[in-house]
Formats: structure tokens, C-alpha cells, sequence
């Protein structure tokens, strides 16, 4: 088995790369046989892609998905500088 | 007292799954604000579908509209396209150069560009060694240039600098502190703090800090949409 290490990049990059995805901004951990991808997107849809491409390019681990959406609410207090 | 309202967002990534979503949440925006700026990374591949994608949801907003292209925005080779159709829309896009606009009374002067990486001082990448590296540094200092020339022609009121790559470590605080040298230069912020600057915006971290001051004293904004939460947020700045 490849150590955690490589997978991790792996996963990484196939995220920024792939089509799919492009995503640069996920971070990626090994532990064990696990793997957990962490971060924030715009859309469900996109989640879910990720996953699919983090799983391919990691076959046999499992994958957590704590992936969170990026809920674009009302803009807040205006700031004075 | 007149006040100068900047709407600003960076990383709106869209693309044809996003189609729509992005234009409502602007609705009532210049009841808030005078003028939005928009720090790069509009679309995630940077292709002309996903540029036309952006350009209709920035068309005919009731306030000027001034945008920078981000990394993302080069990938597929289209930013010249992309480009053209941004202003074909209304938008003013800036690429190392300087706009100039009077807003309530008051002139605000905006220089942009998408900045580029190479680290912060102490621990950045230098002009040494294989083509490769100096190529790398070389592009950053360039803009620097570039942006330092457009500050020093500007005579306004207010003067920002609207960037996608980060001027300061302060605003990638939650970012991994190995990736920063991707993540911006210091060589953007001394251009500013050389040439004065009220407000410099930027994005391109997502997981990143909303606020920061670069070592000269200007404010620095992440305004990433996964920091800021938002479609938008907005700075207020006194007037002349
Ligand atoms: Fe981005
Ligand atoms: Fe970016």
C-alpha cells in the first residue's frame, strides 16, 4: 500500500486537475485507510463530483466527505475603514 | 460628510451549474454600495461558456462593475476572450492598469490586476537560479511594477488596489502555511505601500482571514466568497 503520504497527494492533485472538479482549495487527509476531504463549496453538485473524483483516485480507502457548502447569505454590516 | 461605498467579492467561480444563482443575491446592491469590485477566479476552468456565464450575471447592474481575472480564469488559455466579453457586458476589466471614476462627489481611483504568487519576505522564491524560477518571480515583480507606475498617475481622492493573489500572510490565516508562496507576494504590497493606497482587495483563499494591514499600514480584504460568507461585502470610506 502506497503510504498516506503520496495518497494524500494524489488525491490532491487529481481534485485541482480533473475537469470534473478543478478545485484547489480541499484539503486532503490520510489516516489509515481513511481519507477525509475538508473545505467549502458553492454548490451540492460539486460536493458530491469531488467525492467521485477523490474516491477514483484513491480506490479501496474510505472516503468522509466533511465537505461543507458555501451558504451565500444577505450581505452583513457594511465595514467603515 | 459624503461617503465612497465598496462592494467587493472575489472567487464567484461560476459556471453553467451556477447559472442564475449569483444575480438575485445582487439585487437592491446600490442601495448599499456605489460600485462592486469583483477579484478574480470568475469561473472555475476559465472557458468563454463559463465567461459568458459571468458576464450576464454582472450585466446592467445599476452601479459601475470592476473586475480583475484570477488564476482560474487563465486555465483554459481564454482570458483574452473572457476579457471581451466581461466589457462587452458593461464591465470594466482591469488588467495592470488604473480606472478612474467620480462617485458622489468624490474621485476613487482603482488599480488592478491579477497579482501572482511568490511568497513573503523572508520566505519567498528570488530571481535566482534555473529560467524556470526567475521566470516565476520575474511575472511577479512585473505586475508590481506595472501596478506601482498606475498608483503613482493617479491624483483621486481614494485609490484602491483590486488584486486576486493576497498582498499579505494576514489574510491567509486557515490556509496551509506551505502553499503560501502560491498564495500571493509581498511584492504587491510594498508596491502600495510605496505608492499610498487606501484599500487593497483581493481573494484567491478561500480558506483564508477576511482582514489583514499590509507592513505600511493599508487595509487588506479577503473577499473570497467561502470567507466572507456573502455575495458581497461592503467598505465605507469617508470622503475627500
Ligand atoms: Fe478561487
Ligand atoms: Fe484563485
Amino acid at each position: 500500500m502506497d503510504a498516506p503520504h503520496y495518497v494524500a497527494a494524489r488525491v490532491q492533485r487529481a481534485l485541482a486537475e480533473d475537469e470534473r472538479t478543478v478545485e484547489l482549495g480541499i484539503r486532503v487527509d490520510v489516516r489509515g485507510s481513511q481519507i477525509f476531504l475538508r473545505g467549502r463549496v458553492s454548490a451540492p453538485e460539486r460536493r458530491l463530483l469531488i467525492e467521485d473524483v477523490a474516491r477514483e483516485a484513491a480506490p479501496g480507502l474510505s472516503v468522509h466527505n466533511e465537505i461543507t457548502l458555501v451558504e451565500v447569505r444577505e450581505p452583513g454590516e457594511e465595514e467603515h475603514l | 460628510m459624503t461617503q465612497t461605498r465598496i462592494a467587493a467579492v472575489a472567487d464567484i467561480h461560476m459556471g453553467e451549474d451556477l447559472r442564475g444563482h449569483f444575480r438575485p443575491k445582487l439585487h437592491g446592491i446600490e442601495h448599499r454600495a456605489d460600485v462592486l469590485l469583483v477579484g478574480g477566479d470568475l469561473t472555475r476552468h476559465g472557458t468563454v461558456a463559463e465567461g459568458r456565464v459571468v458576464a450576464d450575471e454582472l450585466r446592467d447592474l445599476p452601479i459601475p462593475v470592476i473586475a480583475v481575472l484570477g488564476n482560474h480564469d487563465y486555465h483554459s488559455d481564454a482570458e483574452q476572450a473572457i476579457t471581451s466579453i466581461m466589457r462587452d457586458a458593461g464591465v470594466t476589466v482591469l488588467d495592470d492598469e488604473a480606472t478612474v471614476m467620480s462617485l458622489n462627489g468624490a474621485t476613487l481611483g482603482v488599480v488592478g490586476g491579477k497579482g501572482f504568487g511568490g511568497g513573503f519576505a523572508g520566505k519567498c522564491a528570488s530571481e535566482f537560479g534555473e529560467p524556470e524560477t526567475k521566470a516565476f518571480v520575474r511575472h511577479t515583480r512585473q505586475i508590481a511594477d506595472r501596478w506601482r507606475q498606475a498608483l503613482h498617475g493617479l491624483d483621486t481622492d481614494h485609490r484602491i488596489v483590486l488584486s486576486h493573489y493576497s498582498p499579505v500572510k494576514d489574510t491567509l490565516m486557515g490556509e496551509p502555511t506551505e502553499i503560501y508562496p502560491f498564495l500571493g507576494s509581498y511584492l504587491l504590497a510594498e508596491a502600495a505601500d510605496e505608492e499610498g493606497a487606501d484599500l487593497i482587495v483581493h481573494g484567491h483563499a478561500h480558506l483564508g482571514t477576511e482582514k489583514g494591514l499590509t507592513p505600511g499600514g493599508i487595509q487588506v480584504r479577503n473577499v473570497a466568497v467561502p470567507v466572507i460568507g456573502s455575495a458581497y461585502t461592503v467598505y465605507c470610506m469617508n470622503g475627500a
